[in-house]
């Protein structure tokens, strides 16, 4: 059973990883834009599919650099043509509109690549378990695992180190005073928004690898992201990272002693972090409302 | 003649048009169309978005085939068929709502659907309340034809208890009777794991298993389980793209070197989600499409390819001996009365030509559940034809695998 429990561990942290990944996406863009991306998940079926469909000439690895960018190329010009019109409204408006996208892109998808399944090939080098004991980590779940801390990494180090990343980091707090030192917020936003369609690719690419391709794929992976946003804290990057790792795990252990509820219960962390700290483990006061 | 005449000639003219064109435009419907030209509607129902989508449109696909046909043929009873589809987003409210729709607003005739088993149970309520001849294609689980049996309702596809019934002895001959199930937690998932435990435990078995999500995506948590059991086989119970995602996982963690893997159906849409190494096991095939020795199918797959381009699955068969049921049904009770539907098709033979298979196809009087032959055998990487990755080493007959009617507990109670 002990065994059985550390596996398990394990096992969520490297499915928290993955949540993790998603989830800073969406973060990114609630955080600076106060848009609630109901279609970032699509954005993550998008980048699947784009790798997909390049990896037949690129190879794998070529797809899997190309795939985010032209994910983030698409989130880019859906930024400009919508969701800039309505930032100025009520968060419902960014809700709505990104709902109805979603559907819009769900359908495209089924469109052009069809309602069956896909499989992603991967490299046979990464489609493998490392030992026989250790059965579950594959070389191809560590190497999603390294990206993910390479993409997280690179995200804080941009944030904390470059121009751009601190005015972001700077509009999360006061977009107006940012605007007011004669920053160009129009285009952080766009860059911002293009950057979280980014790492929504990303996680496509790396979940086309373990779960393979289908239009509804994002739907699946859309809510454990909010739940790791709220558990974590709104607001906050850091409690992000932690919101992920934390239902990742609960997900997995809870599936060693009650399966059919695996998935009630992150819904169930996120009621109790509502109910006893509404903010998050790491979030600021107020940053819900 | 002065302008202003002129004028008022034209506005006339131009009004009288207007009204004329009006008139055609409502009045129309009312004047020219008779009850012959109205055709006769059949409703399907079915998850076209969701996990069991791939399953549900190649369904729309057979019946979509299947009305084509009748229509070059005649249509039904001298009249047109129109397929009217509608989306149950794998959805029990939206499934019976849109149910509701096709049957108050639109008049159909007949119903077809759900893939899910616990919408087609929840359509069958409301079809039995409005009595509307209903087809159940897809949804597997057993109550529907069985303790839930209702008059206006047959089935094409299996019970689980057929599936289970069919397969467990090449499972239990080929890896033995320790087991672990991965099974959806819904009707389907319930009935058919009750199925396999009953089959089992009458050849001494013994097992464990988890009840997931139907939408589960990541099955390691699971896998572990299973792998610690070290069971003989590993019964996949999951449907549509999640049980893509576990025979992805199971492969790639290494697990088929120590342990079998089976279960009840791994549909070809299915199969093709996969990559190779994960297009194993033993299963059930509801119907298949590779039956050299049956000229009927010979035929009929080689149309099917030429009008889609698409070589036919179980499921698309599923709808397109839907849509032909109903027609051989009415032209048998020379009607589209529900009652009369049903009481036509009632231990009704299909004719070869849309029964697809070797020996007799019935829809059995008891429980109105079609018995056709159930194809057991291996799930394989292409061989050739990038379509063929199943070989039947059994026909078991449907009936054998059913058992009674007594058995299914179906008490039909026929309409007032």
């Amino acid at each position: 059973m002990t065994q059985l429990i550390l596996f398990n561990v394990t096992n969520g942290l490297i499915i928290g990883a993955f949540y993790v990944l998603m989830a800073l996406g969406l973060s990114l863009i609630l955080n600076l834009s106060n848009v609630i991306n109901f279609a970032h998940g699509n954005f993550l079926a998008l980048g699947g599919y784009l790798a997909f469909t390049l990896s037949p000439t690129l190879g794998y690895w070529g797809a899997l650099l190309v795939s985010p960018f032209l994910t983030a190329l698409i989130g880019l010009a859906v930024e400009r043509l919508m969701i800039r019109r309505i930032y100025n409204r009520d968060p419902v408006y960014s809700l709505l509109l990104t709902f109805g996208l979603a559907f819009v892109m769900q359908d495209a998808a089924r469109y052009i690549w069809g309602p069956n399944g896909l499989p992603m090939g991967l490299p046979a080098v990464l489609a493998q378990p490392i030992t026989s004991d250790l059965f579950f980590i594959t070389y191809y779940r560590i190497f999603m695992v390294t990206v993910v801390i390479v993409a997280v990494v690179g995200l804080f180090a941009f944030l904390r180190y470059t121009r751009v990343g601190l005015r972001i980091r700077a509009g999360t707090f006061d977009l107006e005073t940012v605007s007011t030192l004669g920053v160009n917020v129009r285009h952080l936003r766009t860059f911002n928004f293009a950057l979280g369609c980014l790492l929504a690719g990303l996680s496509g690419v790396l979940a086309a690898g373990q779960i393979g391709l289908n239009p509804n794929m994002g739907d699946e992976l859309l809510m454990p992201s909010f739940i790791a946003i709220i558990v974590g804290g709104v607001g906050s990057l850091i409690g992000t990272l932690f919101g992920g790792l934390l239902i990742g795990m609960a997900a997995a252990l809870t599936t060693v002693v009650y399966p059919s509820a695996s998935e009630a219960v992150i819904y169930a962390i996120l009621m109790a972090v509502l109910l006893i700290r509404p903010r998050g483990l790491v979030g600021e006061e107020g940053m819900l409302s | 003649m002065s302008i202003s005449t002129l004028s008022v000639r034209r506005r006339t003219l131009l009004q009288a048009g207007l009204a004329l064109g009006a008139s055609q435009a409502v009045g129309a419907p009312f004047v020219v169309r008779a009850l012959g030209d109205e055709p006769v509607k059949i409703g399907m129902v079915n998850p076209l978005t969701g996990v069991l989508s791939a399953l549900a449109q190649s369904e729309v696909d057979g019946a979509k085939y299947a009305e084509a046909e009748i229509n070059k043929k005649g249509g039904i009873l001298g009249r047109q068929v129109q397929l009217l589809v509608e989306d149950s987003a794998n959805d029990v409210g939206t499934g019976v709502q849109k149910t509701r729709k096709l049957i108050d607003r639109d008049q159909v005739n007949a119903i077809l659907g759900d893939v899910n088993s616990g919408i087609a149970y929840a359509m069958s309520q409301v079809t039995n309340e409005k009595k509307v001849f209903h087809i159940v294609p897809g949804g597997h689980t057993d109550p529907i034809t069985g303790t839930n049996c209702k008059w206006n309702v047959f089935r094409v596809c299996n019970t689980t208890t057929m599936d289970a019934e069919a397969v467990t002895p090449e499972l239990v001959k080929k890896f033995g009777k320790k087991w672990f199930f991965v099974t959806p937690d819904y009707a389907y998932g319930h009935t058919l794991q009750d199925a396999f435990v009953k089959a089992l435990t009458k050849a001494g078995g013994s097992y464990e298993g988890d009840m997931l999500p139907i939408n589960n995506t990541d099955f390691s948590a699971t896998l572990i389980k299973a792998k610690a059991y070290k069971p003989n086989v590993l019964l996949n119970n999951m449907g549509g793209l999640t049980q893509i995602n576990c025979m992805k996982q199971f492969t790639q963690f290494g697990m088929q070197n120590e342990m079998g893997l089976g279960g009840a159906l791994f549909e070809l849409e299915s199969v093709k989600g996969c990559p190779p190494e994960a297009q194993t096991g033993w299963w059930t095939y509801e119907w298949w499409w590779n039956q050299p020795n049956v000229p009927e199918v010979v035929k009929f797959v080689a149309d099917y390819r030429a009008a889609t381009k698409n070589t036919p699955s179980a499921r698309v068969w599923f709808g397109y001996v839907s849509m032909h049921t109903v027609r051989l049904a009415a032209e048998k009770a020379k009607s589209l009365d529900g009652p009369k539907l049903a009481q036509a098709l009632e231990d009704m033979e299909l004719p070869p030509d849309v029964a697809l298979q070797p020996g007799k196809v019935i829809y059995r009087k008891g429980d109105h559940e079609l018995m056709p032959n159930i194809f057991v055998g291996e799930v394989h990487p292409p061989k050739g034809n990038a379509d063929d990755v199943f070989t039947a080493s059994t026909l078991v007959p449907g009936e054998q695998a059913a058992g009674s009617v007594a058995d299914t507990g179906c008490k039909m109670v026929e309409p007032s």
